[in-house]
């Protein structure tokens, strides 16, 4: 046995401890690198040289060199990191979109109430000109509430906007670098070492695109990953990465959906495929959070708006005119679909504002003879005998549903497949303005009053006169006189409009807190009298026009009370008209709202921070196994240190054995 | 257990923030007060501490409406006061009118006084409150609601005098409190009842002999409600009673008649005093609402300032005390309704302000912060947040490079 074989056998030491040296530098130079995973050198024995004396050890191999790493914690890294993403990108666009609903006396439900309240001040003093300023300047603000309001939601929508499109190009840029690293490890495979460092760059690139969008992935046999979105959808197959790209909403151009380029052409991903990363919170914050924060403003505006220009209407200003509307506000939008052929219009008008949703609609015509019309916020799609079968010709009348009529105004019928977004209330508080700006435009005065005769021997007396549809000019005067049964005691009543010469003929029964309505027996009266206290037999009252107008408080004291009246969010029962959901007055809707959103945003909140959690925790377990210590880098560096010294030692044995060799044989 | 450095870093970093900001937000509660800053806090709450600032916003609308209907009812009480004096002194004149030595010149006089405070009465009457409401104005009045008009030979004097030119009917504030604001003008001067409120007595101008009195209610079930005429026979030395309401009129029992002696039918006893004069005629009406306060005052100054004697002096002077006691009495009932008015103010003023305490209690419950557990609270975050960054930099500085001098 030579000398040679112990030099060999050091220099062999020499390397690989060197070798893995150079391993544990390069651990401590990327401590700090992401997505670095840990190296080490695989160390093996050379094998052993058979003698007569048995096996002989020829010393270290370098085998190869491994990355730290741990296929299942890096995959479970990645895909709660993508949830905790996407809830995230949720929670911050939610509490941004909760300063749309302030609280307290900055908020939009206190506005509301100084607007009812200031007509407190012009119900006492009706002649007033600086108690209707008031209530001009308050209208004025709650407007310009209702429109800051409405622009902080435009605004996050122009926001979630340019973050989609951002996300989506980030999404295409790490699709390709995916792709091109698949290409380069594909390239390497057959060498038989794993190229550690770009294997680490592919992941670091998986996890990013994770972030933004949710994937799945798929190892071939060459190395490569294949890269689905939700439902199978491919992204990077091998070395070809798919473009991903943002569609304008069908309906609404300033909304974007998230689309795959498919041959050149755009199609749209439906919204269900998205199920994790911030793409994903963000289409969800845009097609739920933002619509509702719409409608719901929309709702509330429309409600308080048709009722202050419903109750001026009701009464005479003081240049003695019907009251005309004190705010104005845009009308509800219908909004075809960009891909429509038929060329035909869809109308929707609100009858009833209080019974009007915070809902969009969508109206489609699915086959030749069937129409179809959706309620989105509950995605109810009402069939018979909720509503009869829609048909063209009931179209063109206008159906009836959920206090508004949708009707189809053009000639033209919708093509098969058309549809169109039908949004009632969703801009009425885009576009809300004050519309009166003469404080004696205000209706204060009822255009009628009612007074009770100063003969009357009873205690009857006038609990309130409610105007309920417009009363033309003049008004009927009608003089009611009572009679009182002696032996029943049972009251009756009979009126007369010729100033008390002829009473109807038939006395009609008039029992303990029944109002009186006027024209008798009508559906749809013209006013309503409550009474108090009880006639004497031949008491008379008469209700007739107000004699002055410019000093009567009878509308004031109406509009005050619309304060407790319930105007929001009624619910009817299509089919037969009945109220099944009571509205709510407008304190109590606002803070309906207000609790929503409250709600909603806490649940984003906490959702958020357990998954951020969740995913803190993955990735530690992920990094502990395959990030670097610093002091067992430390630790190894001693070690091989040590190793390489003791290596370079069995050279200086081998050659003192060499020398001693010599020295023997030459001397 | 392996630790990677990097990730211990990152962790230390992200727990270090996640405590610096729970005390950024424990501290802003601090500032604030408010436990709620926005819904999400508390959604429940905000919601709740909503609706309170909603109702006490509408009580503080509510407190200005009723302070506005007070300070109209204190003024209207006084003027009523104001009125009820005047009308005193009218009473005084015309009872001093009465006295048997005064001659006609001392009751033109009278008279004269009589028109004095019929003028005053008037202004009293159209007193506005200062700011543009009549006290009288009823349901809208932009000028003086009571004007003078024009006598009209159809209707008694005592029944005319002003006109009522507002809209009837009190106006009052929003239907549930329903404070007045203005009283009806019309109600209060221009309806107390004739005669004594059930009946009126009349003497025709054809008499001389003798006067009769206001009369009195003696059986309220028989009161018919019909007019009578009530005529002596001197043949008989009776009063002969018919009932001209019916056609042809009814003739009642004839009474008897002794000076100073009831007159007694349906439910009803007048009393006729003189020496009546064949065919005089004294005439019963239904009493109406239609007495006149400055139609009353109008026909004492003109029947003061005309000179009479004897039983014609009596029946004026009493006609006219019991005209005078009418107004007066319709003017008090007036007077206790803004009284009662403004007790009613009081307790809803009362009632308000509790409301309002209630309102502002329950915002302050459902949004304010409890400042004793709030410092506690933000002292052991400050605690935890100092022993998290000591122990931070404690294990950081920890490495084995430290002990290795290579």
């Amino acid at each position: 046995m030579g000398t040679g074989a112990l030099m060999a056998l050091g220099t062999r030491a020499m390397f690989a401890n060197y070798a893995a040296l150079q391993a544990t530098s390069n651990n401590i130079a990327n401590a700090n690198t992401e997505g670095y995973s840990r190296q080490q050198v695989d160390l093996q024995t050379a094998g052993g040289q058979f003698t007569g004396a048995g096996f002989f050890g020829k010393g270290v191999d370098v085998a190869t060199v491994m990355r730290s790493h741990n296929e299942f914690l890096t995959r479970e890294a990645v895909g709660t990191r993508s949830t905790a993403a996407a809830d995230k990108a949720l929670s911050e666009q939610l509490q941004q979109l909760e300063k749309v609903f302030t609280t307290g006396e900055g908020g939009i439900g206190y506005a509301v109430g100084r607007v009812f309240n200031a007509f407190a001040d012009v119900a006492t003093k009706p002649q007033d000109t600086s108690a209707r300023q008031v209530v001009l300047s308050r209208t004025n603000e709650l407007a310009a509430r209702f429109r800051t309001a409405s622009e902080q939601v435009t605004s996050l929508q122009a926001g979630v906007t340019q973050d989609l499109k951002a996300s989506v190009n980030a999404v295409n840029g790490l699709a390709r670098q995916i792709a091109s690293l698949n290409q380069q490890i594909a390239s390497v495979q057959g060498f038989g070492h794993t190229p550690n460092d770009l294997l680490d760059q592919r992941d670091t690139a998986l996890g990013k695109l994770s972030e933004l969008m949710q994937v799945s992935t798929v190892g071939a046999d060459d190395g490569t990953v294949s890269v689905f979105i939700g439902g199978g959808q491919k992204l990077v197959l091998g070395s070809i990465a798919t473009e991903m790209s943002t569609v304008k909403d069908r309906f609404d151009p300033s909304k974007l959906q998230i689309g795959i380029r498919d041959a050149g052409i755009d199609r749209e991903l439906p919204t269900s495929l998205l199920t994790g990363g911030s793409i994903a919170g963000l289409v969800r914050f845009q097609n739920n959070d933002l619509i509702d924060a719409r409608n719901q403003l929309g709702q509330l505006a429309q409600a308080v708006a048709a009722q202050l220009n419903g109750q001026q209407a009701l009464g005479l200003d003081l240049t003695q005119k019907a009251g005309g509307p004190l705010l104005s506000l845009a009308a509800p939008r219908v909004l075809p679909a960009s891909n429509n052929t038929g060329g035909a219009t869809v109308a929707v008008t609100i009858n009833n504002a209080t019974q009007a949703r915070a809902s969009d609609y969508e109206l489609s015509r699915d086959s030749a003879g069937a129409y179809s019309l959706r309620r989105l916020s509950d995605n109810h799609t009402f069939g018979t005998p909720e509503l009869p079968a829609l048909t063209p010709a009931l179209l063109a009348s206008g159906v009836q549903v959920d206090g508004l009529t949708i009707r189809v105004t053009s000639a033209a019928q919708p093509a098969v497949g058309d549809r169109f977004l039908l949004q009632p209330v969703a801009v009425a508080g885009r576009d809300l303005k004050l519309a009166l700006d003469d404080p004696r435009g205000i209706a204060a005065a009822s255009p009628i009053s009612a007074s009770v005769s100063l003969d009357n021997q009873g205690t009857v007396g006038i609990d309130g006169l409610s105007v309920l549809t417009p009363i033309s000019a003049p008004a009927t005067a009608v003089q009611f006189r009572f009679a009182v049964d002696a032996t029943t005691q049972a009251t009756t009543y009979t009126y007369s409009t010729d100033g008390g010469a002829t009473f109807s003929a038939t006395p009609l029964p008039l029992s303990a807190n029944q109002p009186i309505t006027w024209p008798v027996g009508s559906a749809t009266p013209e006013w309503s009298l409550a009474l108090r206290g009880t006639p004497a037999n031949g008491d008379r009252l008469t209700v007739g026009p107000t004699p002055v107008p410019s000093s009567n408080n009878g509308n004031a004291n109406a509009l005050l009370s619309l304060r407790d009246v319930r105007m929001v969010g009624a619910e009817v029962n299509n089919q037969t008209g009945a109220v099944a959901f009571e509205a709510s007055s407008f304190s109590d809707a606002y803070s309906n709202i207000l609790s929503t959103f409250g709600v909603r945003v806490q649940t984003a909140k906490s959702l958020a921070s357990n998954s951020a959690v969740v995913a803190e925790q993955a990735k530690s377990l992920a990094s502990n196994t395959s990030g670097v210590n610093l002091d067992e880098e430390a630790a190894r560096l001693i070690q091989f240190q040590q190793s390489y010294q003791a290596a370079a030692k069995m050279l200086q044995v081998a050659q003192s054995v060499f020398d001693t060799l010599l020295a023997t044989a030459g001397g | 257990m392996r630790v990677s450095t990097a990730n211990t870093y990152d962790i230390g970093i992200t727990l270090l923030q996640r405590r610096q900001s729970e005390l950024s937000e424990a501290q802003a509660q601090l500032t604030s007060g408010k436990r709620v800053q926005r819904a999400s806090d508390d959604p429940v709450g905000a919601a709740r501490a909503e609706r309170a600032l909603a109702g006490a916003s509408r009580v503080v609308a509510d407190q200005r409406t009723a302070q506005s209907s007070e300070t109209i009812m204190v003024q209207t009480e006084s003027t009523l006061g104001d009125a009820g004096e005047l009308m005193q002194q009218a009473r005084e004149a015309v009872i001093a009118a009465g006295n048997a030595t005064y001659g006609a010149a001392e009751r033109a006089g009278l008279a004269e006084k009589l028109k004095q405070i019929r003028d005053q009465l008037f202004k009293v009457a159209n007193r506005s409150d200062g700011a543009g409401t009549y006290l009288f104005g009823g349901q809208g009045s932009t000028q003086p609601p009571l004007v003078d008009s024009r006598p009209n030979a159809s209707v008694p004097t005592e029944q005319t005098g002003v006109r009522f030119v507002g809209s009837r009917g009190n106006s009052q504030t929003e239907a549930g409190s329903n404070l007045p604001l203005a009283l009806d003008g019309a109600a209060v001067w221009t309806s107390a009842r004739t005669g004594n409120g059930v009946f009126e007595t009349r003497a025709t101008g054809t008499n001389g002999g003798a006067w009769i009195d206001a009369g009195v209610v003696t059986n309220p079930t028989a009161i018919t409600g019909n007019t009578y005429s009530v005529v002596y026979n001197s043949a008989t030395s009776q009063f002969d009673i018919s009932n001209t309401s019916t056609v042809p009129a009814t003739a009642l029992p004839a009474q008897n008649y002794v000076s100073g002696q009831a007159i007694e039918f349906d439910g009803m006893s007048l009393t006729i005093t003189g020496k009546p004069l064949n065919g005089e005629t004294f005439n019963v009406l239904p009493s109406t609402s239609t007495l006149n306060v400055f139609g009353v005052l109008d026909k004492a100054v003109s029947d003061l300032g005309t000179p009479k004697s004897g039983s014609a002096l009596a029946q004026v002077i009493g006609d006219n005390l019991r005209n005078i006691d009418s107004a007066m009495g319709k003017l008090q009932a007036a007077r206790s309704m803004a009284g009662e008015a403004m007790a009613r103010i009081e307790s809803e003023v009362g009632q308000l302000a509790t409301q309002k305490l209630n309102y502002d209690t329950d915002r302050a419950n459902a949004e304010d912060l409890d400042m004793v557990e709030a410092i506690s609270r933000f002292d052991s975050k400050q605690t935890g947040y100092d022993a998290a960054l000591k122990s931070y930099s404690m294990v950081q500085r920890m490495s084995l490079f430290q002990y290795l001098n290579v």
